[in-house]
């Protein structure tokens, strides 16, 4: 299996990984067929995710999709974030073999339901 | 740049020099068809015959007995369903952890109306003679076991197994590919009929491999053509590959019983540097009853890909126990079998040392896996991984 450099990079140096205490949204994304699991957490401002941190359970390239996922994440508006398809994750990682692309597909899944939950939060409050 | 370490030589091995020699004026000077009759035939045919004969030296077997296939798939095909062709009709035991060269044999004959009884394993992944026993019936026509498991290097009770089949008077079919030239195998003490072998898991080429057929098996052929291998396997022999697989098997006899005890050392000091290094860990397979090389561990809470990737990154060669192919992930069903959760299944790591493992080989392992897998377990949001600061 070959994968782009920056997947590697990813991988071997992820970026914002971890828990976050008192999150502005959480979200998960199941990828039942591989077990894969990813969560994010976000800190939001003006609309905006300041910082998005993650935890996962998967193959190389969901983990590195989570840490490129959270680079993709920050700055994001939240209705943008809510909206993000798997191909924005998979154009962050530089691209995935055809037979990994469930790697982005739990990420997206996973970031848009962080980004509903947020906006849910903020509505309520 | 990292140092390279391969231990997956129960994948594939590497082709031993000496080996390469011997088939090197095979694929030149020595090029005939070993069917021609003029002196290039000859010298083919004597280069084959050679072969048949180191592998018969090695079993204890006569050389009429050995036929030579493409593969180790194509032995178990050749065994399984040469055997059944030749009855019509009838029963195999086999077990739920052969590999699927045997599994999936055994089903497509279901398919044509043979009957078919997949025996379960214990927790080390072994099979229970007493169930073989327990499973032969009269119209049983075969049973059809591997010598070792190639996942988690338990080795069946070979010995025993064929003891009840040749009481019963069933042939015994022993898929020997992970077993022959790594242990010892008394063919007849052991009574086996038919044992399938094969060249590149012990230091020979890929794509030649061997079927020991007792003599007086009735056996039909499966593929037809030319009068090949006594009629038994019809094909152009693949005569630099037989050439390389005789003297990768005699090297076998030579070196087996010291590098069977030096990877046995290795292997269990890998086990418990993992062990001393990390909390959820466990080791599939027979504790002792194990191939010498063989190594197949549980990580919990974080999945094999993963693991296999970050010790690619370190040079280091291992494989998964569980695959995931197309987005979708197998565990193994070697340790669904053997009854191991699926969340310790998913994280399983075969390691399978070889003749040029070294200690040094082995501590860089024990180095690069601890802390891969203590990073892996910090990402996991199953594995209670501490909150960051934020």
């Amino acid at each position: 299996m070959r994968y782009s450099d920056t997947l590697i990079d990813h991988f071997r140096n992820p970026r914002n990984s971890g828990m976050m205490r008192a999150p502005d949204g959480v979200g998960e994304g199941e990828y039942a067929q591989c077990m894969d699991l990813a969560r994010f957490y976000l800190r939001v401002r003006d609309g905006r995710v300041e910082e998005a941190r993650f935890q996962a359970y998967g193959c190389g390239p969901t983990l590195a999709a989570c840490s490129a996922g959270t680079e993709v994440a920050a700055g994001t508006a939240l209705e943008a974030l809510a909206e993000i398809e798997d191909g924005r994750i998979e154009a962050a990682l530089g691209g995935l073999p055809p037979e990994r692309r469930h790697a982005a597909k739990v990420v997206a899944l996973a970031l848009r339901a962080a980004a509903r939950d947020a906006m849910a939060r903020r509505a309520v409050h | 740049m990292n140092r390279r370490v391969y231990l997956d030589h129960n994948a594939s091995t590497p082709v031993h020099p000496e080996v390469l020699q011997a088939m090197l004026p095979y694929f030149s000077e020595r090029f005939g068809n070993p069917s021609s009759v003029h002196g290039f035939g000859r010298e083919a045919r004597d280069g084959m015959e050679t072969a048949r004969e180191q592998i018969a030296d090695f079993l204890k077997v006569s050389k009429d007995e050995i036929v030579f296939t493409s593969g180790g798939t194509e032995s178990d095909n050749l065994g399984i369903k040469g055997l059944a062709a030749a009855r019509g009709s009838g029963h195999i035991i086999t077990s739920q952890i052969e590999h699927h060269a045997v599994l999936r044999t055994v089903q497509t004959l279901e398919e044509q109306g043979f009957t078919a009884t997949y025996l379960p394993v214990d927790g080390d992944g072994m099979v229970n003679p007493d169930d073989v026993k327990k499973a032969l019936r009269a119209d049983t026509i075969l049973v059809s076991l591997m010598g070792a498991n190639s996942e988690v290097g338990t080795l069946q009770p070979i010995r025993e197994i064929g003891r009840i089949t040749r009481e019963a008077a069933v042939p015994l079919h022993v898929d020997g590919v992970q077993t022959v030239g790594k242990v010892p195998i008394d063919m007849g003490a052991f009574g086996i009929d038919l044992l399938s072998f094969s060249g590149h898991k012990i230091y020979g080429p890929k794509g030649v491999a061997g079927l020991y057929i007792r003599k007086g098996t009735k056996m039909a052929s499966i593929q037809h053509g030319g009068e090949h291998e006594r009629r038994r396997r019809a094909g152009t022999e693949n005569v630099a590959g037989i050439v390389g697989l005789g003297k990768a098997v005699e090297i076998r006899g030579r070196d087996m019983a010291v590098e069977g005890a030096r990877l046995t050392a290795l292997r269990d000091r890998l086990w418990e540097g993992v062990r001393a290094g990390v909390a959820e860990v466990r080791l599939n397979g027979h504790p002792t009853e194990r191939l010498p090389g063989t190594c197949n561990v549980c990580f919990h809470d974080i999945e094999s890909e993963s693991i296999v990737l970050g010790l690619d990154l370190k040079g280091i060669g291992v494989s998964a126990g569980s695959a995931c192919t197309s987005g979708n992930v197998e565990p193994s069903y070697v340790l669904e079998a053997k009854g191991l959760p699926l969340d310790w299944a998913m994280g399983s790591v075969r390691c399978s040392l070889g003749r040029g493992t070294t200690a040094e080989d082995i501590e860089y392992v024990i180095e690069s896996v601890v802390p891969l897998v203590a990073k892996l377990k910090t990402l996991s949001p199953v594995a209670g991984a501490a909150p960051a600061v934020s």
